[in-house]
């Protein structure tokens, strides 16, 4: 009798379209991926509005990890791993706030914003002034980028560039980020943040917001209730039904996302009919970011996942959702959503209370997922379940590279649904990503396309 | 020994003895019950010290003198 004991190439076969129920089930491969993965990748961690002064904090996660975002007193920001240098406590328990100091509970060891060590309890009397207290400030990550607002931080310091693990994927998290009329970075944080656990590995809503566009069955329900902001079904269909609807991966990052390319002469068509406002603000909207160049002008942006665990949701409700593991059977999901910062309020409140009935833990289509992902993985967990692969054979070798329509070309490899309506092609590619992380030993083996380039030039 | 002193309620300005004697005056108070910024105010034998602000660790303030 075997039984596996963590992970091993073969588990994730991309020749085939089989991928082993271990990767999602067993605890020693969870933790092996915390080191290879989350201690290695570039995470969310927040956005700047959410500490705009210095002092301020929000209280964040990378992988299974509590970290500090805040800005110190010089107006930088940082991003620290929330545990004591001394015995580890959390020097931070406040979900958000502002701050001269991190002090310890414990034993009162204090920092400052900036993460030096700036008081020991009985520094004279008990260590004699003899602790070099430089050696022992906050642990900081080895990377920080600060990306049209949207705050990313990676421990890893032989790790490329933010931008250079995006890639050319950055133009679809560009569609959440920049504003609706196509300025740059325009968009602020609306609200808090909404925060659940669901009783399934994170791997199961990366891989669904990688673009499961064949699960839509799951959500015909809300479809038919028809309580969208136009009045009726779906305020896009007029657009969906003449754009290309495509599978786009990157392959050699990880990154992956449906979207849909609009036709070169298309016309932008009313929506939100349900408030005169807000048709207003976006009917503006939209004629706006089609006078200005740039290819995002007729994208339409959908869900899609960049690697690890942060998914996107361009169109509204506009939206960042980071599925932290909290254990291989528990994901903690944090979902962020956004607006444009100078869109009027009464927009503002229209897209509020349409992102809470939409999405997250109440949300009409966020419980639809949550229910599938939580018995597909309760019931993946048995002996005899284990024994079976799931299949990942939809659409293969339908991608395509130097994807062109009317113009618009699309990076990495595109599979056109259109006619197909569904391909696994984002879910391969996930997977395949994720088996480089779980198998390369260093930064170097993972930066293949430095590799390609370098062969290129030779 | 008097009680312990809570120092959260302890605005800039006020002074307060600490375990060593010396006394100071709160420049700051973080309001997390376990430091204080402060200034040293001239004390005998140890004029050098005078003036150098430092983090006062709440177990080391003995008594507030106002």
């Amino acid at each position: 009798m075997h039984r596996l004991s963590g992970y091993r190439p073969g588990l994730v076969d991309n020749a085939t379209g089989l991928i082993s129920r271990e990767i999602f089930v067993n605890e020693d491969i969870y933790a092996q991926e915390q080191e290879r993965v989350f201690a290695r990748s570039w995470l969310f961690v927040g956005h700047e509005s959410q500490i705009p002064n210095p002092g301020d904090f929000f209280l964040s996660r990378m992988g299974e990890e509590s970290v500090i975002l805040c800005r110190d007193r010089k107006g930088k920001i940082h991003v620290f791993l929330n545990s004591c240098r001394h015995r580890g406590m959390k020097v931070c328990r406040y979900d958000d706030g502002n701050t001269t100091v991190f002090t310890c509970p414990y034993h009162g060891w204090s920092f400052g914003t900036d993460g030096a060590l700036a008081g020991v309890p009985f520094f004279r009397e008990a260590y004699h002034s003899e602790l070099d207290r430089s050696k022992y400030g906050l642990i900081e990550v080895a990377q920080l980028c600060n990306y049209k607002g949207t705050i990313w931080a990676n421990w890893d310091a032989s790790a490329p560039s933010f931008h250079e693990y995006l890639g050319e994927f950055h133009r679809f998290l560009d569609l959440i980020l920049d504003g609706w009329d196509g300025r740059e970075g325009q968009a602020e944080l609306l609200g808090g943040v909404q925060k659940w656990i669901i009783p399934c590995n994170w791997k199961w809503p990366a891989e669904n917001f990688s673009g499961d566009t064949y699960h839509n069955i799951s959500h015909r329900s809300v479809d038919l209730v028809g309580a969208g902001p136009s009045g009726q079904s779906r305020r896009d269909y007029g657009e969906l039904n003449v754009a290309r609807k495509l599978h786009v991966t990157i392959p050699d990052r990880g990154h992956q996302t449906i979207t849909y390319a609009l036709p070169r002469d298309y016309q932008p068509q009313a929506a939100y009919q349900n408030s005169p406002e807000v048709a207003e603000y976006f009917r503006h909207c939209e004629e706006e970011r089609r006078r200005r160049p740039g290819a995002n002008s007729r994208l339409i942006g959908a869900p899609g996942e960049i690697f690890p665990n942060v998914a996107l949701l361009p169109r509204q409700p506009r939206t960042l959702a980071v599925w932290h593991p909290v254990s291989a059977h528990q994901t903690e999901v944090w979902r962020f959503f956004f607006v444009d910062r100078d869109a009027p309020r009464a927009v503002k409140n229209f897209l509020r209370d349409y992102y809470i009935r939409y999405s997250g833990p109440a949300g009409m289509t966020e419980q639809d997922d949550m229910e599938n992902w939580n018995y597909a993985h309760a019931a993946s967990r048995g002996v005899i379940a284990r024994r079976h692969p799931y299949t990942y054979e939809m659409g293969m070798g339908y991608a395509v590279e130097n994807y062109e329509f009317e113009g618009l070309r699309m990076p990495g490899r595109v599979v056109d649904l259109t006619k197909a309506q569904a391909s696994e092609e984002p879910m391969r590619n996930l997977y395949k990503r994720w088996a480089e992380f779980m198998e390369a030993d260093n930064w170097d083996d993972l930066m293949t396309w430095r590799h390609v380039s370098a062969q290129a030039a030779q | 020994m008097s009680g312990p002193v809570n120092i959260r309620t302890l605005a800039a300005g006020t002074r307060v003895v600490l375990a060593s004697g010396a006394e100071a005056e709160i420049v700051s108070n973080p309001h997390d019950g376990v430091w204080l910024f402060a200034r040293y105010l001239p004390a005998e034998g140890d004029p050098a010290g005078a003036g150098e602000e430092e983090m006062i660790f709440a177990q080391d303030v003995v008594e507030v003198r106002g």
